[in-house]
């Protein structure tokens, strides 16, 4: 009986090893140029994955349009890391072993993001990460990291920056939830405050996904800061104003680190804060309406595939495959080395998303527009540069507008 | 923080505290009379808030209404699993039943995601933007109230269920001895079915309830189990009143540490609270059973 | 366990140890450290779960305990990291002497919902204050081996096998494994018969806890970057109480084979059936809770064994009728 036991253990085991032994499809033989994606299309984070894989699909559907890759159609190996940190790095060793993959392009969240970095750097392959804000994933030091979007450290310095320009009273509360891209927002805001000569009297860390702020939001008011900065997903950010209004809590800003505060349907009444948006500060990467050539039509392009409007995450999918094949194409090579050194040297004037090139630490200066809901849209007003209205300050009180 | 923050901290907390309420009685019966640990409890409500989502966007019922709707929906998908998944596991081991029942969890919340995709979703309705103001300082959203009352109704049709009728009496014979019930003629694998079917209808209907105040997504019945274990323990195991009371406990517990601490410790507390009542009184606050 | 049974154990071990020499992909090499690792977890879990029939639903917080020691006391305290390690060692033994003391004096269902909340007030601890464990943002974990890590890892998540089953067979043959069987069976006769019940279980629990929390500190040694939900979340729990039932709770052989079944089809699902695995696995929970209750290995037992016997009985019958 053990000796079944054993043999059929072996058995596995050796089909394991079959496998590991495979290798996979080579790169060159195939006529297909295979890119690696890490995102999370199971998990908590799946609802972002989902919107990764759709600006991807989008990218991918444009740029085989316009020839590919090097002469071949582009195709995408997705793996999904289920919103885990550690099935993110197997994501890599199969990627690389297996696929042989030249580049990966995620993931998803910071943590996950944060995690494959080490993984990348060992198997000496260039990653190129969306839409992971915190910073520490740009920290390390790793050659082969880039990074397409602002990071949390960005966020708060525009938005010191624009409290400054607007004279804002130097109290703040800081209000984030308890997760990595709220604890990493909710750090470098506190930060940057206390660079700046701002009081934070209160920092209030929640639960996500809990009904009931109110308690929260009470405690905060007891405290009367001038400005409020939440790190919040769509959801807690449409049930975070709402309860703000029943407790009566009027802050003269209410800003925030994007996400959902800068979701498409944050103004909404169906599926947002709907009137209760109205007046809150955001801060942006990316808005359908931008100025930057290409936005509308991968607006228009996003809509017809999902039926729904880009968030800036899939724009930062799109731009970060855009971004990969230049750099193939450029470097007119599937060799990893060969790539990183052209990502290190890119320059591309002209994307959706703006300018992008990097710095010597990878990461690429995208400037962070702050934005205002205005009208139940979202309006950029800092910097002045780039405004196309005016901010509205002080916040009017609850009592004191209308159509609620 | 004054007295008023206080207060409101503790209405806020029982009006939450009636919604896990309704989802630790479901789960309190069906532990007294089947002394599973059902880790696919939380799973239930989130098809309970689901069932009431599509037949809210479908019809524009209200779903104050149509939590009716989900409760049955979920009484019927409750018997049938008892049929055929839990009877023929009965008598085997915690071990097993555990095991059935986070596979169950697995298998609805995944094919939630399937189905309905991953993204979170929530309805509007416009009694939303109501609100009730006590006096000056007191304020509360009308959603909240009116889920209360019916969750209130519903604990206390749950209760005389339990204490008035042929079957309740049955479903509590078998709990205060399994091997005596069907020897005074109690058939108990229906008395199970309909107790199983009852308690996973109640976690529906606590989901349909949630629904307007809330989001949907497929996780969201994870955070309910834990705390629907909670409830069922500091209540006294199969105490259905004890578990009520144990909720609305808790809700205002979970709110009075959000006011004074921090909303981020309010999880961490409910299971202090836990630990400390199953090392100094395992029977539960409410309960009088032997642990 | 005969001696035939202990030679194939060897060898096999030898095998594994030779393994790398074949592969040599981090990715086959990761999997197989996963494999070899939650066998280890299922192996140190059999000694409170299968054994004494604890069903505890929160070892991840001896998990834990293992990667955070070694994290902090080496990034915060300056220590090496294998003095690190032990340290987080010793961590996880005070928790299980807390958790043990509190929790062994329930029964049943208590005792499951007990270990789960103690592991999640510690999950919730470790996210609620970054300033000492880095909270959600995260902690870097220093590498305890150089050079080939992949290799490494997979032979250190071998020899922890190793050690546990030495560790499990030593004990199901000596008297304390008799007391812990004793107590699984039915508790309140053992302590009539002057078993210690609280004081055995708490000692099969120590030791489970100190593997696993190795087990924990070389899991975030590999990846380098542990966050509080990687680690100590209720998911690790189960799957550390899946892989030993899947197998056969209470046999020696049980949580191995959990393993490799377990593991193998998770990546398989994944590759395979992408957004639909998770379905597919609670699917495969439920038939072998309704197919295999005794787990694969007890199943597959209690057939050979019913075959020894219908074998035996055939071969008197045939005997009779020759007569």
């Amino acid at each position: 009986m053990k000796r079944l036991a054993n043999c059929f253990a072996l058995l596995l085991v050796g089909a394991l090893v079959l496998c590991g032994c495979k290798g996979g499809s080579q790169q060159e033989t195939g006529n297909t140029f295979k890119i690696g994606v890490i995102t999370s299309l199971t998990g908590q984070a799946a609802a972002f994955g989902q919107a990764h894989k759709n600006g991807y699909t989008v990218a991918v559907n444009d740029l085989n349009a316009k020839g590919g890759v090097m002469g071949k159609k582009i195709e995408l190996v997705y793996y999904d890391d289920q919103s885990r940190p550690d099935q993110a790095v197997q994501g890599v060793n199969k990627l690389v072993d297996q696929d042989h993959v030249p580049i990966i392009l995620g993931a998803y969240s910071s943590e996950n993001t944060r995690a494959i970095v080490p993984a990348v750097d060992q198997k000496q392959v260039p990653l190129l990460m969306p839409t992971a804000t915190a910073d520490n994933v740009i920290q390390t030091g790793s050659p082969w990291a880039f990074r397409i979007c602002a990071g949390s450290g960005a966020y708060a310095t525009t938005t010191i920056d624009f409290l400054k320009a607007m004279n804002a009273p130097k109290t703040m509360a800081v209000i984030y939830e308890n997760t990595n891209f709220g604890q990493a927002n909710g750090q470098a805001m506190e930060k940057a405050a206390k660079e700046n000569g701002f009081d934070v009297v209160d920092t209030e860390a929640y639960q996500a996904s809990s009904p009931d702020y109110k308690a929260l939001l009470q405690r905060v008011k007891a405290r009367n800061p001038a400005v409020i900065y939440f790190a919040s997903y769509l959801l807690d950010a449409s049930t975070l104003m709402r309860q703000s209004a029943q407790v009566n809590l009027n802050p003269q800003f209410y800003t925030s680190a994007g996400t959902g505060f800068a979701a498409a349907e944050f103004p909404t009444k169906d599926k947002g804060a709907g009137p209760y948006a109205e007046y809150t500060f955001s801060v942006s990467q990316w808005l359908p309406s931008a100025q930057w050539k290409g936005s509308k039509e991968f607006d228009a392009a996003f809509f017809k595939l999902t039926g729904a409007h880009p968030a800036y995450h899939a724009m930062e999918a799109y731009v970060t495959l855009l971004t990969a094949v230049a750099a193939i194409n450029q470097a007119n090579s599937a060799q990893p080395a060969a790539i990183r050194d052209a990502l290190k040297n890119i320059n591309l004037p002209d994307t959706p998303f703006g300018p992008i090139h990097f710095d010597l630490h990878g990461q690429n200066p995208h400037p962070v527009l702050i934005t205002q809901v205005l009208d139940g849209q979202y309006k950029v007003v800092y910097p002045p540069a780039a405004a196309e209205a005016k901010p509205v300050i002080p916040t009017p009180p609850w009592n004191k507008r209308q159509g609620l | 923080m004054d007295v008023y923050a206080a207060l409101q901290a503790v209405i806020n907390g029982l009006l939450t505290g009636a919604l896990y309420a309704l989802v630790g009685m479901g789960l309190a019966l069906i532990f007294g009379v089947m002394r599973i640990v059902n880790f696919a409890h939380g799973a239930f409500m989130m098809l309970g808030m689901y069932a009431t989502y599509v037949l809210f966007t479908r019809s524009n019922i209200s779903p104050y209404l149509l939590f009716i709707v989900a409760g049955v929906v979920l009484f019927g998908i409750g018997y049938a699993i008892y049929f055929a998944l839990l009877r023929p596991i009965h008598g085997q081991s915690d071990f097993m039943q555990i095991l059935l029942t986070l596979g169950i969890g697995l298998i609805a919340t995944d094919g939630v995601l399937l189905i309905f995709g991953a993204d979170y979703h929530q309805i509007n309705i416009p009694l939303l933007g109501e609100n009730f103001h006590l006096g000056s300082h007191i304020s509360v959203n009308a959603p909240w109230v009116v889920s209360f009352g019916i969750a209130v109704v519903l604990a206390v049709a749950l209760y005389l269920f339990v204490m008035r009728t042929m079957i309740g009496r049955a479903a509590r014979a078998i709990a205060q001895n399994r091997y005596a019930a069907p020897l005074m003629g109690i058939n108990v694998f229906r008395v199970q079915a309909i107790s199983f079917a009852i308690g996973i209808a109640a976690a529906g209907m606590a989901g349909g309830l949630l629904l307007p105040v809330f989001y949907i997504y497929p996780q969201v019945g994870d955070q309910f189990t834990l705390k629907a274990f909670v409830m069922v323990v500091l209540g006294g195991m199969e105490s259905i009143v004890g578990a009520a009371l144990a909720g609305l406990v808790l809700g205002v517990v979970e709110s009075l540490t959000s006011l004074y601490w921090g909303n981020e410790w309010a999880l961490a507390v409910d299971f202090v609270i836990f630990l400390l009542v199953l090392s100094l009184k395992p029977s539960g606050i409410f309960g009088s059973q032997k642990a | 366990m005969k001696r035939s049974h202990l030679i194939v154990a060897f060898v096999v071990f030898v095998l594994s140890l030779l393994l790398p020499l074949v592969v040599e992909t981090g990715y086959a090499l990761q999997i197989l450290f996963r494999i070899y690792l939650f066998a280890a977890l299922g192996l140190a879990w059999n000694l409170v779960g299968g054994y004494a029939g604890q069903l505890s639903l929160g070892h991840a917080a001896y998990f834990g305990a293992g990667a955070y020691g070694l994290a902090l006391f080496s990034g915060k305290l300056g220590v090496s990291p294998w003095l690190a390690l032990l340290m987080g060692v010793v961590v996880a033994l005070a928790c299980a002497l807390l958790i043990g003391g509190v929790s062994f004096r329930l029964r049943g269902p208590y005792f499951v919902l007990a270990t789960i909340a103690f592991a999640e007030v510690l999950r919730l601890v470790a996210k609620n204050l970054p300033a000492v464990t880095g909270g959600d943002v995260g902690v870097q974990v220093p590498t305890l081996f150089h050079g080939n890590v992949n290799r490494a890892f997979y032979w250190a998540a071998v020899m922890l096998t190793a050690l546990a089953f030495a560790t499990t067979v030593a004990i199901s043959r000596a008297r304390f494994g008799y007391y812990l069987m004793a107590i699984r069976e039915d508790e309140d006769t053992a302590l009539s018969v002057g078993i210690g019940a609280a004081r055995t279980k708490l000692v099969a629990l120590l030791v489970s806890s100190a593997l696993t929390a190795l087990a924990g500190a070389l899991y975030g040694s590999l990846f380098l970057y542990i966050v509080p939900d990687q680690l100590l979340s209720i998911d690790v729990s189960n799957e550390i109480a899946i892989v030993a039932m899947l197998g056969g709770a209470g046999t020696v052989l049980g949580p191995i084979v959990g393993s490799v079944v377990l593991e193998s089809a998770s990546e398989i699902f994944k590759n395979v059936f992408k957004e639909a695995h998770l379905l597919i696995y609670g699917v495969l929970l439920v038939l072998v809770v309704l197919f295999l209750p005794e787990g694969i290995v007890g199943t597959l037992t209690a057939l050979v064994r019913r075959r020894a016997m219908f074998g035996g009985i055939k071969a008197g019958a045939k005997g009779v009728a020759a007569d």
